[in-house]
């Protein structure tokens, strides 16, 4: 319980705290705005709670849209980033040759990259699934990638003198032993995954949380910006404890080694 | 003096169960290295077929090498290895079972499906590799835990997990580094105590790496003790008693301390 | 040309918008020889438009008048109004529409000047889309830059041709209006600029379709205006004064010398074309010129007050202004202060 009370309490100490210095004044001041305008600028949490309610259907409908395209970009990001990480492992040329590129798909800008895509894929789902699966693609492969590389030699020895080809000692050992790593890498994805999508719809779309923002923002709603956001948190908390629910539930061993 | 040219403890012979007359292991100059280190040398060794021979020596002087090279994993660099005759590494793989020193349980199997890897490995169904282990599990004590996960067993329920994995890969030659190192000296005794019953109740072609001089003694029918590095048999002893499963018994037979003392002395001369 | 900045964490955003513009709070100003700062936020990144802002300064004009301007680009097209409005800016660049939304939704800003009398927002299209009149546009696509009043022009506009909606797919596109188009994913844009998308499509040969939205059924509107807020028209209407004046006569001087206008433009920018730059000038600079007999500047009330009518018609804003309210040409050079 406390678990849950302790950050809940500090939650709404600190939105209480920005709800009195709102709607006292002392916000404005602080950021030296006029007191008049500043719910444009900064609105109050309850102007954002007032923006939740009375906008739900708007943000529940663009909600939907871009957490559909977090979860698929997810998914195509695991099946493609796991499968890299295994043939890295398998080969060692191939390591060579792009374990480099690995590591720099990490550093091409989502925000650069975003408007190519829509250019290439349309304004369909296509480029956002492309920039949720980039960003994705590298916490996953290279946890991954740690894991399968980091099996004890000597399980792996123990394994080969208990009729194990490459290929079981692939699926029966290193495949499950690399599972807690590779949870590790999907709750980083996941929680950052959300923006991916953001990134895409700002670029192309007519849908979606990132589109909603956009028009909000364009229309001084800030509140609708803020609630926008909050959803937007929210689709991510609630994917970051979905994966860490599926990684008790299959790899409850955690991270100990192999004794 | 034996076949190795090593000198041999002469005792009173007491003849155990005959080994068969085919030799199961024969290692013939056996040399290897580490880059610059030279590990093994010029070791030489026969098994007969159903004998369970100890190996024991100073810290790190190459068992744990030499095993890894007898069971196939690598090969030496001078030297050669026969299994039942055949020398090829993938023939060695193909015969010998290895425990390592640590019991390497897979977290995310239970006791019983970690006994039975190697029947899966070779492509048996879940439940039928289960079928096979299951009866093994039952006659060593350990069937109300078949389905618990190490995490859950003790040091030494593990142990006897992990041996059992190396009996059901159903092969002939089984190598055990210090299978019981990591143990108390309780559940230690306990262990020896089943490993015993174990191997007269399944007879196998058994290599012992064990830094307990008593242990080896107990267990097995001929126990050799290496050099330091490079290591070489330089004793052999071949114990009074048959293998028994009264453990105390056989420790506290007067014969047993004085091949004991006999054992150590050899060590510390040759651990330098 | 109305484009968005991409701002992955856009209430962060705003918030660091505000805050950061604002960083170097406005000095009191110092009459009497001292030069007073003034926070200017332009609408956009440096462009043609901001010709005669850039010649003023080029030339010294806000020196001369005691005034020391620094021009920013904003984090967003929704920021200018925001800042001046909470006191972060002193003027900023925007739009009519904007300025009656604005004020709409309570803010106090009022537009002080018009830079650029006349719509620019235009429909543009590339003949590949087989677009030559609004009718056209039925089962297309269009690219917009996300900016709510021109969705409104489209609004009317296709129920002026009786296109329903759900016939015509219109996509948000940011900044990428021109590669939309290009690229042949969108069929025709609005948004953009007769005299930059516009200019810039022609100058890469592909012989585009621009059709200002007044020729499209919107009324005429001020697509350019300088806005402060009501407090600083009230309280230092001196310092409002003299920039205009100064903008004025940089106006003045870009109108005659298009080359140093460019290249003023070019070395304020970043990264421009000073090829292309100079076709926009060249298309630019008689949308800034003032053409009227009135002052540089001058709001006409008639013009607004058809505009506004047609935002609340469309329900952009919910109410009426009051006539003239929303501008103010008092401080226009020659008008006579009250």
């Amino acid at each position: 319980m406390r678990r849950v009370l302790l950050p809940a309490a500090v939650i709404a100490a600190l939105l209480g705290l920005w709800e009195i210095l709102a709607q006292t004044g002392a916000l404005a001041e602080i950021l030296g705005i006029r007191e008049s305008v500043s719910d444009v600028i900064v609105p109050a949490p309850s102007d954002v709670a007032m923006s939740l309610w009375e906008d739900r259907e708007l943000l529940l409908d663009n909600g939907w849209v871009t957490l559909s395209e977090v979860v698929l970009g997810f998914a195509i990001s695991v099946v493609v980033g796991v499968g890299f990480a295994i043939a890295l492992h398998l080969s060692e040329t191939l390591r060579l040759a792009f374990y480099p590129l690995l590591v720099a798909s990490q550093t091409i800008p989502i925000v650069a990259i975003a408007p190519v895509l829509v250019l290439w894929l349309g304004f369909g789902i296509g480029p956002k699934l492309f920039v949720v699966a980039l960003i994705c693609f590298f916490p996953i492969t290279v946890a991954t990638f740690d894991g399968l590389r980091s099996v004890d030699p000597a399980a792996v020895r123990m394994m080969r003198t208990l009729h194990a080809n490459r290929a079981t000692i692939l699926r029966r050992l290193e495949l499950p032993s690399a599972l807690p790593q590779f949870f590790s890498g999907a709750r980083v994805a996941v929680a950052i995954a959300a923006i991916g999508a953001v990134l895409g719809e700002l670029v192309g779309a007519d849908s979606g949380l990132g589109y909603l923002i956009t028009q909000a923002q364009g229309s001084l709603l800030t509140a609708r910006v803020f609630a926008a956001v909050v959803v937007l948190s929210a689709i991510a908390i609630a994917l970051f404890a979905l994966v860490s629910l599926a990684e008790r539930t299959l790899a409850p061993w955690g991270r100990k080694e192999l004794r | 003096m034996s076949t190795y040219g090593a000198p041999v403890m002469e005792r009173e012979r007491i003849e155990r169960t005959p080994p068969a007359q085919t030799c199961a292991i024969r290692l013939e100059g056996v040399s290897h290295s580490f880059g610059e280190l030279e590990v093994l040398s010029g070791l030489g060794l026969d098994v007969a077929e159903g004998e369970v021979v100890g190996l024991v020596g100073p810290s790190g002087c190459g068992k744990s090498t030499l095993l890894e090279l007898i069971s196939g994993l690598a090969d030496p660099l001078a030297g050669s290895i026969e299994i039942e005759g055949a020398g090829g590494a993938a023939a060695r793989l193909a015969s010998c079972a290895y425990m390592p020193q640590r019991d390497l349980l897979l977290p995310w199997l239970s006791a019983i499906d970690n006994a039975a890897i190697a029947p899966r490995n070779r492509g048996a169904s879940k439940r039928g590799a289960r079928e096979q282990a299951l009866p093994l599990f039952a006659r060593f004590g350990l069937a109300d835990f078949a389905d618990a996960k190490p995490g859950e067993l003790s040091g030494g329920m593990r142990q006897r997990v992990a041996f059992l994995r190396t009996l059901l890969a159903g092969k002939p030659v089984l190598l055990l580094d210090e299978p019981f190192a990591a143990l108390d000296a309780i559940t230690r005794g306990e262990m020896q105590e089943w490993l015993a019953g174990a191997l007269l109740a399944e007879s196998r072609t058994v290599l012992l790496i064990t830094h307990d001089v008593e242990e080896a003694l107990y267990l097995c029918d001929r126990v050799a003790v290496l050099s330091a590095r490079p290591a070489r048999i330089v004793a052999e002893l071949r114990p009074g008693a048959p293998r028994s499963v009264d453990r105390a018994a056989a420790v506290t037979d007067p014969a047993f301390a004085a091949q004991r003392e006999e054992a150590l002395r050899a060590l510390r001369e040759h651990s330098r | 040309m109305k484009t968005w900045w991409i701002s992955a964490l856009t209430a962060a955003a705003v918030l660091a918008g505000g805050v950061a513009a604002g960083c170097g709070e406005k000095e009191e100003s110092v009459r009497g020889g001292e030069t007073e700062e003034l926070e200017l936020m332009l609408d956009f990144f440096v462009n043609p438009d901001h010709a005669g802002i850039y010649a003023a300064l080029e030339n010294g004009h806000f020196e001369e008048a005691g005034l020391d301007v620094k021009p920013r680009v904003p984090s967003d097209p929704a920021a200018p109004i925001k800042l001046v409005a909470s006191g972060k800016a002193d003027l900023a660049v925007s739009y009519e529409p904007e300025v009656l939304y604005a004020r709409d939704q309570g803010l106090p800003v009022i537009a002080v000047a018009s830079i650029v009398s006349e719509p620019l927002t235009s429909l543009i299209s590339l003949p590949d889309a087989g677009i030559s009149n609004p009718a056209d546009l039925r089962g297309k696509t269009i690219a917009t830059a996300g900016i709510p009043y021109q969705d409104a022009f489209i609004g009317r506009i296709l129920h002026d041709e009786r296109i329903p909606e759900e016939e015509v797919e219109q996509v948000s596109v940011g900044l990428g209006l021109e590669q939309a188009v290009l690229s042949g994913k969108a069929d025709a844009m609005l948004g953009g600029f007769r005299n930059i998308e516009g200019v810039s499509l022609s100058e890469r040969g592909e012989n585009p379709l621009v059709i200002p939205v007044d020729e499209l059924g919107i009324p005429t509107y001020d697509e350019l205006v300088l806005v402060a807020s009501e407090e600083a028209v009230e309280d230092d209407p001196e310092a409002i004064r003299l920039f205009i004046a100064a903008l004025e006569r940089g106006t003045l001087d870009a109108v005659e010398d298009p080359e140093s206008a460019s290249s003023a433009i070019v070395a304020a920018g970043d990264g421009l074309d000073p090829e292309l730059t100079q076709a926009e000038i060249e298309a630019t600079l008689p949308l800034l010129a003032p053409k009227s007999k009135e002052a540089f500047g001058y709001m006409d009330e008639a013009e607004w007050d058809e505009f506004a009518g047609f935002l609340a018609d469309e329900a952009f804003i919910q109410a009426l202004p009051e006539p003239g309210e929303a501008f103010t040409n008092e401080l226009l050079p020659g008008a006579i202060p009250e």
